[in-house]
């Protein structure tokens, strides 16, 4: 039985969140609706009726090609780093082979190491490959990172949760690929679930990566056509806001679409034992 | 097909640790025998089935499944079924496929995996809940699923790790009786772990007695009892334990509390530095008119024994199993005889009889 002062609680600090992370969105919200071309930052909302800006800022920064590029490449960096995030983060979590621990150690430096301090010569090697100026240029090195973040998510949830089961099924007789995938994955599908929702937030905001990449080519990602709304000197706040307005929409569809089987997939876990 | 298991030597060090697990261990189990396994938390008894079940590999020794050297045989080829603790069933699959999952996974057709899940739900009273997920299931009904998953696979021995644990007491009763039945009915070798004397008594063929990691005794359920080879076996198996107390000895027997028990001479002469400890189950110590003088500190009806709790003047409290026509008061000071004793040595626990 959960007390009645403890209910209130939480609402009172759920609503302290909610404010918390919707106050600036509805900030922006307004500046996206205002008086194009003005100078400054103006959030009167009853001037927060100008619904063209929106066609305008689509119209101006290209929005159409630019966010068909970012789904293209986060669709991509998503699915392949799930597909290879789940078997390693088994490997690294329940098979005993020869080096396990320093393969391990070189993820945890993925995770590590900024991308700040990378990007050069990863730009070099792409070149070198012909790949820069193109697709695999951000989706090869995203895959990477996210790779490396998702194989520690996916060990730490086989190394703690499932450790029985896998007993159960290797004496069973199934392989360690019947064990993966006829057991654990189903196993695992809130974790997975909630890490292609990470991966899509990161990979879609990631600005430098595609920035330095692509800069060569039309290509451009939502967030890099963004920022062609920042000028250098004078800022229409206006069409700022309604193009971060365009470029989250993704995430929040996307968001809301997985996070529809990720509840169900958190209740079903919940009466396991 | 059953077989029998054999361990010859076998040697378990976990990583990290010093001492070993289990250390030195040789025991076979005939085919179609029910071991039972029992000793304290912390004896190495999971870790014995791990070893045989190939999910802990040994540092030194053989074990052999029939005549099949598996010592170095994956889990997934020992051929062998496992109950756990915890059941670990699948939560995902039905109760259906938990049971057939070992039997898809190795490719039997499918009509036959539906016959034999059904024959093995039938035999466990689950046909009604095939279909339902284990979440939705009570904990006895967890536990049969985990001995059907069991059953299906008609494995060469099955393993049984507390198996009764998570149950309470009277589901535990019916359910023991359920194990053994069905075991008798199959045939099948049979390793069953606890750390309840009881459950070991009541179903074993034969017991092993486990302490640190190594085998102290294995016999018959009687045996055992009756002739337990250290103290550390004799106050392990019988409930209440058996009172054991050091003891000097003198002529013709010990002294207990200033009262001479008689011990027979030959076993007396074992006896190398002047003391010994006596050993009395609480059944074979006797309300006499005069004998050795206990304190009464506890009494406690049964309804067909009654145990007294009582201390000497110096020394241990000893508990006897009496007849529930005897009251004694809080307090009052009874006298008891052992009609039966045990003596082993001060150093080293060993049986000094027979
Ligand atoms: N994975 C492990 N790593 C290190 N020590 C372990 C491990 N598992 C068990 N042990 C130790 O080995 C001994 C035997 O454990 P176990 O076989 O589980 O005992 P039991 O099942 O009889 O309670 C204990 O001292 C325990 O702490
Ligand atoms: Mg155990």
């Amino acid at each position: 039985m959960i007390a009645r002062r403890d209910v209130i609680l939480g609402y009172v600090l759920l609503s302290l969140a909610a404010l918390i992370s919707l106050g600036p969105l509805l900030g922006v919200m307004i500046l996206a609706l205002g008086e194009p071309g003005r100078i400054g930052i103006n959030l009167d909302i009853a001037n927060a009726t100008n619904f063209g800006n929106f066609a305008d800022v689509w119209e101006k920064g290209d929005f159409g090609p630019a966010i068909r590029t970012s789904f293209i490449i986060t669709s991509v960096v998503v699915v392949v780093s799930v597909i290879l995030s789940v078997p390693a983060g088994y490997a690294i979590a329940l098979m005993d082979f020869p080096g396990r621990s320093a393969i391990f150690a070189l993820l945890i430096l993925g995770i590590l190491m900024p991308l700040e301090s990378m990007i050069v010569p990863l730009f070099l090697d792409m070149r070198r490959f012909n790949l820069d100026n193109n697709y695999w240029s951000v989706i090869l090195p995203q895959v990477g990172f996210s790779v490396a973040f998702g194989v520690f998510w996916m060990r730490a949830f086989f190394v703690q949760s499932a450790r029985s089961l896998v007993e159960a099924a290797w004496i069973d007789g199934a392989n360690s690929w019947q064990t993966l995938t006829r057991v654990l994955v189903p196993l695992a599908r809130p974790q997975m679930l909630t890490l292609a929702v990470l991966f899509f937030v990161w990979n879609w905001n990631d600005f430098l990566l595609p920035l330095v990449m692509l800069s060569g080519s039309d290509l451009q990602t939502a967030p890099m056509a963004l920022v062609t709304f920042e000028g250098a000197r004078r800022t229409d706040f206006a069409y700022l806001g309604a193009a971060s307005i365009i470029t989250i929409i993704p995430v929040v569809i996307v968001f809301i679409l997985l996070q529809r089987s990720f509840t169900r997939g958190i209740l079903a876990g919940s009466i396991k034992e | 097909m059953s077989e029998r298991v054999v361990f010859d030597g076998v040697s378990v060090t976990y990583p990290g640790m010093s001492a070993p697990a289990l250390r030195e261990v040789s025991l076979e189990v005939p085919e179609g025998e029910l071991l039972v396994l029992v000793g304290p938390s912390g004896c190495g008894k999971s870790t014995f089935l791990r070893a045989l079940a190939g999910l802990e590999g040994v540092s030194a020794g053989r074990i052999l499944i029939g005549d099949r050297d598996v010592t170095r045989v994956p889990a997934k080829d020992r051929d062998v079924a496992m109950v756990f603790q915890n059941y670990a069933l699948y939560p995902q699959m039905t109760v259906a496929q938990n049971m057939g999952f070992a039997l898809k996974v190795a490719k039997v057709p499918k009509d036959e995996i539906k016959t034999r899940v059904g024959a093995a739900a039938r035999l466990l009273d689950l046909e009604p809940y095939l279909d339902r997920k284990p979440g939705a299931l009570s904990g006895g009904q967890r536990q049969r699923v985990a001995m059907g998953r069991a059953i299906v696979r008609e494995p060469q021995a099955f393993l049984m790790d507390e198996p009764l644990s998570n149950l309470d007491a009277k589901l535990r009763v019916q359910t023991r009786a359920q194990i053994a039945t069905l075991q008798r009915r199959l045939g099948t070798t049979m390793v069953y772990v606890t750390h309840d004397q009881v459950e070991a008594m009541t179903l074993g063929d034969r017991v092993a007695i486990l302490k640190d990691g190594e085998i102290q005794q294995v016999d018959s359920p009687a045996a055992v009892y009756d002739r337990p080879v250290n103290a550390f076996v004799a106050s392990f198996i019988g409930s209440p334990s058996m009172n054991l107390a050091e003891v000097d000895v003198v002529d013709a027997g010990v002294s207990l509390a200033g009262t001479t028990i008689p011990v027979d001479r030959e076993v007396l002469a074992k006896v190398t530095s002047g003391r010994a400890l006596l050993g009395v189950r609480p059944e074979d110590l006797d309300v006499v008119g005069s004998g050795v003088a206990i304190t009464v500190e506890l009494v406690e009806m049964l309804g067909a024994d009654t145990y007294i709790y009582g201390r000497l003047s110096e020394g241990p409290l000893l508990v006897a199993r009496v007849d529930p026509s005897i009251r004694p008061a809080l307090g009052s000071v009874v006298h008891v005889m052992p009609s039966r004793t045990y003596l082993f040595a001060a150093e080293g626990d060993q049986s000094l009889l027979g």
